[in-house]
């Protein structure tokens, strides 16, 4: 029997009962459509933290003291400061090295601008942050100058887009700000420029000041000095072409007898990398989420492939006679195999094309409602694809066997 | 009018010219204790020949049915359809031979409830059959024949009883089959639909076509040329009648 009848016939089956198959297809286009709205939520929110990056070319490293969490998903980054002024200068006499932009948090308990007044929690991922900072530390490529520019005396100070938002009358440049330090001092700074700093671990509204004179948090080092310590730093090479070998560099430098290395927790890793290995950490902290989240809405997969067999075993029982009458006019077992194969793929096919629209569509929406930009996980629709093509075959192997296994004399018999 | 003979001259007449052949067929069932169905039984069908089976419930009428429909083989014996030995062919070369060689016609009418009159006509050649343009202008010339000419379209549901008889005749003749099968055509049938359909095997005879008929009727059975009465699974009797005279009987 040609392909062609066989999906002419039971495309007739499965339209002669629409409700039971909606009822069965129901199962797939929600375990695909699932999994397709969280791979579409995981690309969105993948394109909103890195969409901003640019390929400069720039030879630049970040230096961060990182953990896996105790819960083993994603990573922490470890505000300590344990890079000591005597490593930025150490590292600074390497050959490769340009320059090094050390980084630091300070901590500030109230953020002012005209009448509106900001309350930090106190801590990482409160309200807003103050970080300390010298100028070439906005060359790294994830932060863009978007208005303004970078500080250049000790009374001004750059702010990142998301505290400009923060405040109901938006910061502008030429605005003032004044911060209110733990100790109970207060600055007052001039904005000068505003930056998109849209990375994974900066999604923080953030003053940025210049390291002189407000960073003057000292640590004490291995030596026994009491010197200025930084959570992370920016080390810049000269020659793009030779990133490999200045990220070898830096390595190599913290691996041996840095600092850092001495004041560093036990369970904590100095982590170099170049912006590609930080994207790359960032989608792939992201997939793991996104996988979690798939995997999950993957069981209602299963629930489906199990509905599918269950209505085609139901079906072959209901139709015992139908395919008594087929093999008395000619039907081999083969074509009966094929029939009922052919079927129970239009189901997974139904299923999952359905399953995708209703993934995209769902995903869709929840990318507008966060306001991220809209992701196609193409290579998820392919899967979800096949998958329904595979659970179609695999739900109807068994009731195709059972239905070209029928005795027609048997089934011819029955009322 | 009728002249008797034993089925051991039947036996005898069995010879390979004929169109369907069975030698010694024995077909047992286990059902508790051993039920032999049919019990050495050899008859043949010549080509053109229409031949009435009668017999007791549980004599093996639907066995010896099933066995030249080949959906049943024998235990033992030989049965030969067109020459070819259906024991010694695969399950899908005897569903070809079923789709190609045969045709059905049941009590029950058997049609798809969800096809129309005109693609259950030519289901069995979806089957076996490579023509696809020509099946719609075949279910017309086959409806046709059957007086059914403006019913193409209809499904089963939408047909009388014997309207339905009349879609299933013409399913059976759809592959030009050597030998027609009809088991209790007339059953589910009122008297006048029945007559009718009669006359549609009368003419069918006429044009040449080998049909087996299993009747628990005297005088649908008497349409035939012989009539072959089984007991037990055996050949009790096979009964010549001289010509195919049912209106008079």
């Amino acid at each position: 029997m040609k392909i062609t009848e066989s999906v002419r016939i039971s495309w007739r089956a499965i339209t002669g009962h629409k409700l039971r198959s909606t009822l069965t297809t129901l199962g797939l286009i929600i375990g695909i459509g699932a999994v397709i709205v969280f791979m579409v939520l995981g690309g969105g929110f993948e394109g909103d933290i890195l969409g901003d990056v640019e390929e400069e070319e720039e030879p630049l490293v970040q230096v961060t003291t990182q953990t896996t969490p105790e819960d083993g998903f994603g990573v922490q980054f470890i505000q300590t400061p344990i890079y000591t002024q005597s490593d930025v200068e150490a590292l600074e006499t390497r050959d490769r090295v340009e320059y090094v932009a050390p980084q630091a948090s300070l901590s500030a308990v109230q953020l002012s601008h005209g009448d509106e007044r900001l309350l930090s929690s106190g801590g990482f991922g409160g309200e807003f942050g103050v970080d300390a900072t010298v100028p070439e530390w906005f060359e790294d490529e994830f932060v863009d100058v978007v208005e303004g520019d970078v500080f250049d005396g000790e009374d001004e100070a750059v702010v990142n887009e998301l505290l400009v938002e923060r405040f109901d009358e938006p910061l502008s440049v030429g605005d003032e700000l004044s911060i209110r330090l733990e100790d109970d001092t207060e600055t007052t700074v001039e904005v000068s420029g505003i930056v998109d700093d849209d990375t994974g671990d900066l999604l923080t509204p953030t003053v940025y000041l210049p390291i002189e004179p407000h960073y003057r948090t000292t640590i004490e080092t291995p030596g026994g000095t009491q010197e200025r310590g930084y959570s992370m730093l920016v080390v810049a090479g000269s020659d793009f072409e030779e990133l490999d070998e200045l990220q070898d560099d830096v390595e190599t430098f913290f691996e041996s007898d840095s600092d850092a290395q001495h004041l560093k927790d036990e369970d904590h890793t100095i982590q170099v990398q170049t912006v590609e290995d930080i994207v790359e950490q960032v989608t792939d902290i992201i997939d793991q989420f996104a996988l979690l989240l798939g995997g999950i809405a993957g069981i209602s997969l299963l629930v489906g492939s199990i509905g599918i067999a269950n209505i085609m075993i139901v079906s072959v029982t209901e139709r015992t006679r139908e395919i008594g009458i087929m093999k008395a006019v000619g039907a081999r077992k083969r074509d009966i195999v094929q029939l009922f194969l052919v079927e129970s793929l239009i189901l997974g096919i139904i299923g999952a094309v359905f399953g995708v629209l209703v993934g995209l569509g769902g995903g869709y929406l929840g990318i507008w409602f966060l306001g991220w930009p809209m992701a196609y996980p193409v290579d998820w629709v392919v899967i979800a694809v096949v998958v329904g093509v595979v659970v179609g075959v695999l739900s109807g192997l068994y009731p195709a066997w059972r239905a070209a296994s029928v005795d027609p004399i048997e089934a011819l018999r029955r009322e | 009018m009728t002249r008797a003979g034993s089925a051991h001259e039947l036996t005898g007449e069995t010879d390979g010219s004929a169109l369907v052949s069975m030698r010694d067929v024995r077909r047992t069932y286990f059902l508790g204790e051993p039920v032999h169905a049919l019990d050495g039984v050899s008859l043949s069908l010549p080509e053109g020949s229409f031949t009435a089976v009668m017999g007791p419930s549980g004599s093996g009428k639907s066995t010896l049915m099933n066995m030249l429909g080949c959906l049943d083989t024998p235990d033992a014996g030989v049965v030969e359809i067109s020459g070819e030995n259906v024991m010694e062919l695969s399950g899908s070369e005897r569903a070809r031979l079923r789709g190609t060689e045969l045709g059905f016609i049941f009590q029950q009418f058997n049609l798809l409830p969800r096809l129309t009159a005109a693609e259950n006509v030519t289901m069995p050649m979806v089957f076996h059959s490579a023509v696809e343009e020509n099946r719609r202008d075949r279910a017309q010339q086959l409806l046709e024949r059957v007086g059914l000419g403006d019913r193409l379209d209809h499904t089963p549901p939408e047909l009388s009883g014997g309207q339905r008889q009349r879609v299933a005749i013409a399913r059976a003749l759809v592959n030009e089959p050597s030998l027609i099968l009809a088991d209790e055509p007339t059953g589910n049938l009122d008297t006048d639909t029945g007559a009718e359909i009669m006359g549609i095997f009368s003419e069918l005879h006429e044009e040449g076509r080998t049909i087996l008929m299993v009747t628990h009727e005297r005088h649908i059975a008497e349409q035939a040329e012989q009539i072959i009465h089984l007991v037990d699974g055996e050949i009790e009797e096979v009964e010549t009648l001289e010509e195919t005279g049912g209106e008079s009987a």
